[in-house]
């Protein structure tokens, strides 16, 4: 193409030389010649400029030589971009097409948690209103002081539920997903159904076990009247005395399920009372020796007399609940430690025995409700199966967390451990106790 | 727009501050809405704790109207900020207060509120103020939206239902006098509604405030005391201008 191009130029240049030497003066043939071909460039070049504006709206110019190639690789390349541009923007639509149908609501935020894009879902969820939204602030609009907090927060692994503020009715879980260059998604679920299952669920279990207990204190008072009553044939006293016991348990089990539904019934932080752990300890401890068939070594170190800053019934049900259990759990010629100190992290409560431990599997399930290590053992021992339940919901409302360490065999450790904002300082007591 | 000025500034250091005394008293008006809404479950729902501890958070809203304060008094005096910014600093000082005063009536409903628990509830359950507290609930969400948003057509919509929280207001009234000429026993329980309702209706009153501080922010136009028809057509031709 190009040697044929430069063959036409020299084509040219020569008819214009041969027709100078026979015609006139070579020179000015030459120039003609070379104005000629330059004017037919130009005019090629115009036609070229022309249809590249007007693309859209012409056929290409039919040119042959190198123009017509030039023109074939513009009209190649620019094919081959409209094609690409189809098919992102097909993916695009595609994409916005399946977030617009996302059930939960998804919306994107810039590094400063400005909103840059929302759909539809979660416009309706939390009122939001395109296009005035978009680079807005999204705790300008999403204005609860819980929301703020998680949004400013570094913890993001867990939802937050809040009630929005545009339909109190509702419940919606938010939560927050970082991602590349500072900006985030955040998802908008609602979750009414759900919180109002679980609000069934425990308003279930507080009345069924409140409904129980009546019919329960009938039939325990009337097996008491009969273990004492001598006209009874003495063959029934066996079968009268498991009856008592068992009806003793029933009213141990609903004591529990009332207490673990009155706990999570009053969501929140527990109340700040001051509670001296010391005495309370030691009067646990004291009740612990007085009991029959306890383990041989009974042990309180008290290595603080700091106390707590918390609800004095949950604490003491909580520690009761440890205490007792390392107490079944522990042969008659075992030790139970009781420990209580603190440091920097703040106040920690330690039963440590040296009973028959709990298998490692078993440890992550120990505090679901009614869970049982193996079917027989604590059955037998009488407990309800909430014990570690009612623990673990005190601690939480305490702001603590219960720590299980085990060894098959050795024995068991469970500790609470409190934030040091609840630890209730011995110079504050002093103050108090004059 | 005239909402575009915030983001436009030679100062991007400026535009910081402006954008965060904005957001600031938004959180503010978040807290405040959220004692509204507690303080009305409260009633509704007996709870004298909650009640208690609406009472005892509002010191919370005053600390936050004092720094806020402090912000813009810094910002005036460092920035000298003119036209639509210093209309921005201006409403922002007059809208805290409003915030405050809200904040002070929900303290209010909640000291009555845990002071209702104990005593024997109305077989309505409260569903007139309840209704009322609702209404007025939203009167302040949607005035604070219009805040965020700068938008003068929803904050004239939402200073006009003003007169809807009035009405309603003085149907409750009204009832109350009727309790109390039936059964003096409940004289001392409708007293105590009387003060909530009252309390209801003033927090209305704040949040048509904030309101009319929105349309002066985005308009330049104070509109106190002036018919709201006369500024629907004030705003109405200031929108076909452009």
């Amino acid at each position: 193409m190009w040697t044929f191009a430069l063959a036409r130029l020299a084509g040219i240049l020569l008819a214009g030389l041969v027709l100078g030497f026979f015609v006139g003066p070579v020179w000015l043939w030459l120039l003609g010649a070379a104005c000629v071909y330059l004017g037919w460039q130009l005019l090629n070049l115009y036609r070229l400029d022309r249809w590249l504006r007007l693309r859209s709206r012409m056929d290409p110019p039919a040119i042959g030589g190198v123009w017509g190639d030039v023109i074939a690789q513009v009209v190649r390349l620019h094919r081959r971009k409209r094609f690409h541009k189809q098919r992102l923007v097909q993916l695009f639509r595609e994409i916005r097409r399946s977030t617009a149908a996302l059930p939960d609501g998804v919306i994107i935020l810039s590094p400063q948690h400005e909103i840059v894009w929302f759909n539809r879902q979660s416009a309706r969820l939390l009122g939001l209103k395109r296009p005035v939204d978009i680079g807005l602030r999204i705790d300008n609009l999403i204005r609860s002081p819980e929301f703020i907090h998680y949004l400013h927060g570094e913890e993001f692994a867990m939802p937050l539920v809040i009630r929005p503020p545009v339909r109190m009715e509702t419940f919606l879980a938010l939560q927050l997903v970082p991602y590349g260059g500072g900006q985030s998604l955040l998802l908008v679920r609602d979750v009414t159904r759900q919180m109002r299952l679980e609000a069934m669920r425990k308003d279930f279990v507080a009345n069924a076990s409140h409904e129980l207990r009546t019919p329960l204190t009938v039939i325990a008072g009337y097996l008491d009247t009969l273990a004492d009553d001598p006209s009874i044939d003495p063959a029934w006293a066996g079968p009268i005395r498991d009856m008592r016991s068992q009806a003793q348990r029933m009213n141990a089990i609903i004591a529990d399920l009332l207490e673990l539904s009155r706990l999570e019934a009053s969501d929140g932080e527990a109340a700040q009372e001051p509670i001296d752990v010391p005495r309370m300890l030691e009067r646990l401890c004291r009740d612990a020796l007085a009991q029959s068939g306890r383990p041989r070594q009974v042990l309180l170190e008290l290595e603080s007399d700091c106390g707590l800053q918390g609800a004095h019934h949950e604490i003491e049900s909580a520690f009761t609940n440890l205490l007792v259990n390392g107490l079944k759990y522990t042969p008659s010629d075992g030790t139970v430690r009781m420990r209580w100190w603190l440091d920097a992290e703040g106040a920690h409560f330690a039963v440590i025995d040296s009973g028959i431990g709990i298998p490692a599997e078993h440890i992550p399930r120990l505090t679901e409700r009614f869970y049982r290590v193996d079917a027989g053992r604590s059955r037998g021992a009488g407990g309800s199966g909430l014990g570690l339940a009612i623990v673990k919901h005190a601690l939480q409302r305490h702001g603590g967390w219960l720590d299980v360490r085990s060894e098959e065999g050795r024995g068991s450790t469970f500790t609470c451990h409190f934030p040091p904002e609840r630890v209730w300082k011995p110079a504050l007591r002093s103050v108090a106790s004059a | 727009m005239e909402t575009a000025d915030l983001t436009h500034h030679i100062s991007r250091r400026f535009n910081e501050d402006l954008e965060k005394v904005r957001n600031q008293v938004l959180q503010m008006g978040g807290f405040v809405e959220e004692q509204l809404h507690k303080a009305i479950t409260s009633l509704v729902e007996g709870d004298s704790r909650l009640g208690e501890s609406v009472a005892t958070d509002d010191y919370k809203v005053n600390g936050m109207e004092v720094s806020i304060d402090e912000e813009c008094s810094r910002i005036l005096a460092l920035r000298a900020p003119a036209a639509g910014d210093l209309r921005v600093i201006v409403a922002i000082i007059k809208t805290i207060t409003d915030l405050e005063r809200i904040g002070d009536e929900g303290e209010k409903i909640g000291y009555i509120a845990s002071r209702l628990a104990t005593m024997e509830r109305p077989a309505d359950k409260y569903r007139e103020v309840k209704h009322l507290g609702r209404q007025v609930a939203q009167m302040v969400h949607d005035a604070l939206d219009a805040f965020a948003r700068m938008d003068s057509q929803a904050a004239l919509k939402t200073a006009r239902e003003d007169r809807m929280v009035d009405e309603e207001y003085e149907a409750i009234q009204r009832q109350c006098m009727t309790f109390m000429m039936e059964d003096p026993r409940t004289i001392r329980r409708a007293l105590e509604i009387m003060w909530i309702v009252r309390s209801l209706e003033r927090i209305g009153d704040h949040a048509k405030n904030i309101c009319e501080y929105v349309i002066y922010m985005v308009h330049g136009k104070d509109i106190r005391h002036t018919s709201l028809e006369d500024v629907a057509k004030q705003i109405d031709s200031a929108h076909a201008k452009r």
